[in-house]
């Protein structure tokens, strides 16, 4: 059974600075935004650490913010959200593959771009070690 | 004196127990609540619990904070304070590629140690070492 935590949160819409820095940081930890309304991520110890921390800094924005651990009822739904988380991760994957097809490929950006994609994969998607093995590959493919 | 935390520690706070240690407190002793808890002992410093004055503040992990607070502006501790802030909480520039296998040896370091105390204990070799190598002639600053 999978644990979900679960933010919500609102806050001054000026100044917006405050609002973007919240943004970012969910976009950063790589939460899942539902219905323009809550943010989902999977419950792990650092997540929940993460949400705890953002929460406490929407208050010093003078926002409001609750944040608590939850379960699906309906059947199928954890398969649905956990796909969501996927295929967001493997689109930053699918553009790493694609961008090592170019011959001036910059492998140590797109090894960068792999490890930013590899902390939002929750659930170890399979196309994650593709990239990891298309990068070996392209780095080792002419001494081999 | 006495300073408390949540228990369970790893890289954010095993730097701030070696910083009080070493550069605040030396005779610092440390006590641990359940992660969540927000009924603390009245006669310890808080750290790096939500909401506390020694905790993350401006983006920014507990380490930094206490950094400023304790007015320490020792380049090296401040180096220190860059690799946990990437390595404890989301940064959008990553400078410091220690940071993420410091998490991960801190992170193991509470699995194989029977204790929080001993986890500290553990964790204070890995920034003495740190702290030693950084100010080594060979590394740059």
């Amino acid at each position: 059974m999978q644990l979900w935590l679960v933010l919500v949160y609102k806050i001054p819409r000026e100044p917006a600075a405050g609002r973007v820095y919240v943004w970012r940081k969910l976009k950063r930890l790589g939460a899942l935004l539902l219905h323009d309304a809550v943010w989902l991520l999977p419950d792990t110890p650092w997540t929940r650490e993460q949400f705890q921390w953002l929460a406490v800094e929407i208050r010093e924005l003078a926002g409001e913010a609750l944040v608590w651990e939850s379960r699906m009822v309906l059947p199928g739904q954890d398969e649905a959200l956990v796909q969501q988380f996927v295929a967001d991760v493997d689109q930053a994957y699918q553009a790493i593959l694609a961008a090592l097809q170019q011959a001036d490929a910059d492998l140590a950006a797109l090894a960068r771009q792999y490890q930013q994609a590899q902390a939002h994969d929750y659930f170890q998607s399979s196309l994650g070690q593709q990239v990891r093995a298309a990068l070996l590959a392209a780095r080792g493919g002419d001494e081999l | 004196m006495k300073w408390v935390t949540w228990e369970d520690v790893a890289v954010d706070r095993m730097a701030c127990a070696w910083l009080i240690r070493r550069f605040i407190d030396p005779a610092a002793e440390f006590l641990f609540v359940p992660a969540g808890q927000s009924s603390l002992p009245a006669d310890a410093e808080p750290f790096d619990i939500p909401g506390v004055r020694l905790s993350h503040q401006r983006g920014h992990c507990t380490y930094h904070t206490m950094l400023r607070a304790f007015e320490l502006t020792d380049p090296t501790l401040q180096r220190i304070a860059r690799m946990v802030d990437e390595a404890d909480v989301v940064q959008e520039v990553a400078l410091e590629p220690v940071a993420p296998g410091l998490d991960l040896i801190c992170r193991g370091l509470r699995q194989i140690s029977p204790d929080d105390h001993v986890a500290l204990e553990r964790g204070a070799l890995i920034y003495d070492a740190l702290y030693a190598q950084l100010n080594h002639p060979s590394s740059a600053l």
